[in-house]
C-alpha cells in the first residue's frame, strides 16, 4: 500500500513532467497529476484505516480523547484550504481540484495523527510505525502547502515544496519498512 | 449514408455475438467481455464527442485530461459488475479485464480509422495495434487487480480500486500526451514496456500456483 502510494506520487509527477516537456501548462486549470496526489493519499489512508487502525483501536470509550485530538489535523487542512485557496482568485477548476485533494488530505491526516499520538496498547505496531506516521502526516500537509504556493503563484515555493515532497516520500518508504521489520522481529 | 461507426459496430458485434452462443464457459465469458468492451468503446466515443464540444473543441486538452478519466471509469464498470455479481477470483477477473480492454481498443481503432481514413498507413496500424491496444488492456488489468478485493477486503477494495483507477488515468494521460508530442516514439514503446513485466509476473504467478498444486 505504502509503496503504491509512493508510486502514485511518482506517476503524478511524471505526468506533470511530461506535460511540461510537451509544452503544456501545469498550473492553469485542472490536470491529471492531481490524481497522483489523490491516489497516494488514498493508499496511505487505506494502509492506516484498513490495516493498522483495527490493530490499535478497539473502539472503546477509553481512547475517545485521542480520537478527538486527531480531528485537529483535518480541521487544520480545511482551514488552510478556506483561507489560502477558496478566498483567492484562482480558476474555479483549480479550486474544485484543490477541494478534492483537501478531502483526501483530511481523511488521511486524521489517521496519521491518530496513530502518532495513540497509546500502544498491546500489539506494538503503533510504536514501531510512529516515524512513518509522522512523515506521512508531514506529506499530507506538504500537499496542502503545495496548493497554497500554487495559489500564491510562488515558483520558488513550488520548487521547494516539490523537493520536500520527494524527500519525505523516500523517508516514508524507509520508515515504514524499518517499522514493519521491527514489529515482526 | 448512415453513421459509419455504427455500421462497423454492427458488422463486428453481430458475428461475435452469434459465436458466443456456440461457446462454453470461459471462452464464452472472454468473448462476451470483449463484446462488452466494444460496446463500451462505442458509448465512450459518443460521450467524448459531447465532451469535446463542451471543451470548445480543444482536442489536446480533452485527450490528455478528460478522455483518460471517462474511458478508464467506463471500462472498469463491467469488470466491477462481474466481480460483485459473479466471482471476485483473480484468475477469472484478470482475463475478463484484459478482454474488456482489448475489445475497447479494437473498436476505438476502428473509430479512429473511420475518422482519419485518408491518412492511415500500415505503420499507423502497427502502432495502434501494439501501443494503444496494449495501453487500454494494461490499464483495465491494473484496475481489475484492485477490483478482485471487492469481497475479500472491503476496506482495501474501496480505496485500492479508486487509487488504481487514478493510476490508470494518469498512465493513459501520459500515453496520450506522449503520442501527440515530439516524443511520440517513447509513447509507442510505453505500453510494451509496461506489458512485458506484467506478462512475466503472470507466468511466474501461474508457475508458482501450478507447483503448489
Amino acid at each position: 500500500m505504502i509503496t503504491l502510494a509512493v508510486g502514485c506520487v511518482a506517476f503524478g509527477r511524471l505526468y506533470q513532467v511530461v506535460r511540461l516537456l510537451t509544452g503544456g501548462d501545469m498550473f492553469n486549470g485542472f490536470q491529471l497529476g492531481v490524481f497522483g496526489v489523490i491516489g497516494s493519499l488514498l493508499f496511505l489512508f487505506s494502509a492506516n484505516f484498513g490495516a493498522m487502525d483495527s490493530l490499535a483501536d478497539d473502539r472503546s470509550r477509553e481512547f475517545i480523547k485521542y480520537r478527538l485530538i486527531s480531528l485537529a489535523a483535518p480541521v487544520a487542512a480545511l482551514v488552510l484550504y478556506i483561507i489560502f485557496v477558496w478566498f483567492t482568485d484562482l480558476p474555479r477548476s483549480v479550486k474544485i481540484a484543490s477541494a478534492l485533494v483537501t478531502v483526501f488530505v483530511m481523511q488521511a491526516s486524521y489517521f496519521h495523527l491518530k496513530h502518532l499520538i495513540f497509546p500502544d496498547v498491546d500489539l506494538g505496531i503503533i510504536k514501531c510505525l510512529r516515524w512513518y506516521n509522522l512523515l506521512a502526516l508531514i506529506y499530507t500537509f506538504l500537499c496542502m502547502a503545495e496548493m497554497v504556493v500554487i495559489g500564491l503563484g510562488n515558483e520558488t515555493g513550488i520548487l521547494i515544496v516539490g523537493v520536500l515532497i520527494g524527500s519525505v516520500m523516500i523517508g516514508v518508504i524507509i520508515s515504514a519498512e524499518r517499522g514493519i521489520k521491527k514489529w515482526t522481529i | 449514408m448512415d453513421n459509419l461507426v455504427y455500421i462497423i459496430f454492427i458488422c463486428h458485434v453481430t458475428p461475435l455475438a452469434l459465436m458466443t452462443l456456440m461457446l462454453r464457459k470461459r471462452s464464452r465469458l472472454l468473448v462476451g467481455y470483449m463484446l462488452i468492451g466494444i460496446f463500451v468503446s462505442l458509448f465512450v466515443s459518443e460521450l467524448n464527442t459531447i465532451l469535446l464540444s463542451q471543451c470548445g473543441g480543444d482536442m489536446l486538452y480533452v485527450s490528455t485530461t478528460v478522455t483518460p478519466v471517462t474511458e478508464e471509469i467506463v471500462k472498469a464498470l463491467p469488470v466491477l459488475f462481474y466481480a460483485v455479481v459473479f466471482s471476485n477470483d483473480r484468475d477469472r477477473v484478470m482475463p475478463i479485464a484484459f478482454a474488456t480492454g482489448v475489445g475497447f481498443a479494437m473498436f476505438e481503432n476502428m473509430v479512429v480509422l473511420v475518422q482519419n481514413v485518408e491518412n492511415v498507413t500500415i505503420g499507423w496500424a502497427i502502432i495502434r495495434g501494439f501501443a494503444t491496444a496494449l495501453m487500454h488492456a494494461v490499464c483495465t488489468v491494473a484496475v481489475g487487480y484492485g477490483i478482485c478485493f471487492v469481497k475479500k477486503k472491503k476496506k482495501l477494495f474501496y480505496c485500492g480500486t479508486f487509487a488504481l483507477l487514478t493510476m490508470a488515468m494518469i498512465y493513459h494521460g501520459i500515453f496520450n500526451m506522449l503520442v501527440q508530442s515530439d516524443y511520440k516514439y517513447l509513447g509507442f514503446f510505453l505500453p510494451a514496456l509496461t506489458y512485458i513485466p506484467i506478462l512475466i509476473w503472470h507466468f511466474k504467478y501461474y508457475k508458482t500456483k501450478k507447483s503448489r498444486l
